[in-house]
């Protein structure tokens, strides 16, 4: 009785969701680190020690990451501006921009990118576009390209790079760029000075997302790009279920996971350092 | 004016400036020269063009029509950031992801000072404000007043031509702002800098402006000293919108070598003034230049001293201001009665007759047919 009165009532309401993600996600995780530290039920990095030894394996892991930090560029590149202008338009246009981004969150992945492997086909719109602008000399086919997965992968992911920055930049009070142009500031300085540290947090929250989703991607580079080209993700699924390899599966699973979450941790401590105080 | 006003009374100068959003006119045809040196306010309503006038000179709002020349030089087309003018903004807009010292430091980096010369800058700027101890505090962690001088210390360190304070004090409370109003004037004339201040508030204008320009509906209607502004309103509006005033509708019956005599509900008021009989004119008398007697025993009417209007009305409400009382007479339709006296009269009781007298030379009179300020709110 005692106990429980000092717990904050407050403090309960997280109680669902620490013990969904507790069943569900914390406890396969200790069984999957599990089978990748034991090898026939004795305690062993051998299955690490094996899989960082096979250039084959850094050569998926450089896959995964390139492909990440490309995805997470362009997505970066595609979402940025959209977010600002997202955050500047009023009434209808930006309801019309919202629904753009968010509608086609309900269209499944799957269909995305079927629908991508049209649009990247030799005879498809992207090469018969490039062609007709004379920047390439005959069609070419994206499909099946390290450039068109980051390209399919990119619509994939780019509303999970809108939609933090845009909610952080709709919070910077215009003002303040009044306020530093006043005081002599020239509209780049502006920019660097005073909009992108304040929007810095949601750039990297965008990041972390997108970086996240990409490197962790299955589904997208199956579809786009197909078996010569392994991720970890795919070398991961491909592990468990033809190979029946559940020890190896394991193990590429731990270092994506591990990667992964560097990464999003860096980057956040990144904007920590050089963000301010905000 | 001061000296230095005196010598460049020119320094800026608006001329014709015109501002339309959409359909509505928030600045028609604006004229305004302000000396070096010189405090000026801009005095008015919400809506009525001043704070739009300000973000004009500022850059911030490209003018319709109309040119701003500072010191010499033309600015009309001039980005904000080439104009060399301080701004101190309404809600203050202070960098959030700088300390004290970034936010004062922010323009002189910006304009790429020497790194010793700008630590020199802010810190005698931060002295200037009394906000030394905070230098590396963060912004997000200051009072609305400290927040305030922090702002007027940022606008002030690149050494601006000319600084525009838009509402600064509006959100602090009464206390603060009076100390504010003080110190600002004091850091004001340290520095000699050239200011324009917009607010709405007739007690902060009286109180800080060399001069004060009272607008209304876009324009300028009065641009004079406080004091003028004060005894000789322009137009009813300024009547209205600076001060208490007693407002009496009337026709004007006769007029002799400038002598009007004025018939009103209250009775016939003389005033100096050029009209044509029969013209709807409006009579204003400033409250505290109304002597009372009491009107009780005297069956003939209200009279006074020779050279003074004398009315008779009845006490409606009496306030208690402290070292004064207000005084509030029932009126007809259109009017409004309103004496201050230093104390409640013998026998004032509401309901009391009473009578008003005050010098024909301190009736003010207007055409009838302009808005009063109470059109104006209906408006904004």
């Amino acid at each position: 009785m005692m106990a429980l009165r000092r717990i904050d009532p407050v403090g309960l309401l997280v109680l669902p969701a620490v013990l969904y993600l507790g069943l569900v996600y914390g406890l396969p995780l200790l069984n999957l680190l599990a089978r990748a530290l034991v090898i026939d039920g004795v305690p062993s990095v051998a299955g690490f020690v094996k899989f960082f030894s096979d250039p084959f394996d850094w050569i998926v892991i450089g896959n995964t990451l390139r492909i990440a930090v490309l995805v997470t560029l362009l997505s970066l590149a595609i979402g940025f501006p959209t977010a600002l202008a997202l955050a500047r338009a009023r009434g209808a246009a930006q309801a019309l921009i919202l629904v753009a981004i968010i509608l086609p969150l309900s269209v499944g992945v799957v269909v995305k990118a079927f629908a991508w492997q049209i649009v990247l086909r030799r005879d498809g719109v992207v090469s018969q576009a490039l062609v007709a602008l004379g920047l390439w000399d005959e069609p070419q086919r994206l499909l099946f390209t390290e450039a068109g997965l980051v390209i399919g992968a990119a619509n994939v992911f780019v509303p999970f790079m809108i939609l933090p920055i845009y909610s952080v930049v709709k919070l910077i009070d215009p003002r303040l760029g009044e306020a530093a142009a006043t005081l002599g500031a020239a509209p780049g300085y502006r920019f660097f000075r005073v909009f992108l540290p304040l929007a810095l947090p949601g750039i990297v929250s965008g990041i972390a997302f997108v970086f996240s989703m990409a490197v962790s991607m299955y589904v997208v580079p199956n579809l786009l790009i197909g078996d010569r080209f392994q991720t970890l993700a795919t070398l991961t699924g491909r592990s468990f279920l033809l190979m029946r390899n559940e020890q190896l599966g394991s193990t590429t699973a731990v270092v994506l996971l591990v990667l992964a979450v560097s990464v999003v941790v860096a980057s956040s401590a990144l904007s920590r350092r050089f963000g301010g105080q905000s | 004016m001061t000296e230095a006003a005196a010598r460049d009374p020119g320094f800026l100068s608006i001329a014709a400036a015109e501002k339309h959003f959409g359909p509505a006119t928030v600045l028609d045809g604006v004229d305004l020269a302000v000396g070096r040196g010189e405090f000026v306010s801009l005095l008015g309503p919400s809506g009525c063009g001043k704070t739009t006038l300000l973000r004009i000179v500022a850059g911030l709002v490209r003018p319709d029509r109309g040119r701003v020349v500072l010191d010499g030089q033309e600015l009309t087309r001039l980005p904000p950031h080439r104009r060399d003018i301080g701004v101190v903004f309404q809600n203050y807009a202070l960098f959030p992801h700088l300390d004290v010292a970034g936010n004062v430091a922010f323009g002189l980096k910006a304009r790429g000072a020497d790194p010793a010369a700008i630590a020199a800058t802010v810190a005698r700027n931060l002295a200037l404000v009394q906000m030394s101890a905070y230098a590396d505090r963060s912004v997000k962690a200051l009072s609305g007043g400290q927040q305030q001088r922090v702002a007027v210390a940022r606008a002030l360190a690149v050494g601006p031509k000319l600084l525009l304070l838009d509402e600064p004090f509006s959100a602090l409370d009464r206390k603060l702002r009076e100390a504010m109003q003080i110190d600002l004037k004091r850091i004001l004339r340290e520095v000699g800098t050239t200011a324009i201040f917009v607010t709405h508030d007739q007690d902060e204008a009286l109180a800080m402006s060399d001069r004060i320009a009272v607008m209304a509906r876009g324009r300028i209607e009065q641009l004079a000293t406080p004091a003028e502004i004060y005894a000789r309103p322009a137009t009813p509006f300024a009547l209205g919108f600076v001060g208490l005033s007693t407002r009496i509708p009337g026709t004007v019956q006769a007029a002799e070598a400038g002598l009007l005599t004025i018939a009103t509900a209250l009775g016939p008021i003389r005033a100096r003034g050029h009209f044509l009989p029969g013209s709807a004119v409006l009579v204003g008398v400033r409250p505290e230049r109304i002597a009372l007697g009491s009107g009780a025993g005297d069956a003939t009417g209200p009279a006074g001293p020779a050279g003074h209007n004398a009315i008779r009305a009845a006490l409606a409400d009496a306030i208690f201001k402290g070292a004064r009382v207000q005084l509030l007479f029932a009126a007809p339709e259109g009017a409004e009665v309103q004496v201050e006296a230093s104390s409640l009269p013998a026998g004032a009781a509401p309901g009391a007759l009473l009578d008003l007298t005050w010098a024909v030379d301190d009736t003010l009179v207007y055409p009838a047919a302009e808005a009063g300020p109470q059109d104006l709110e209906a408006v904004a």
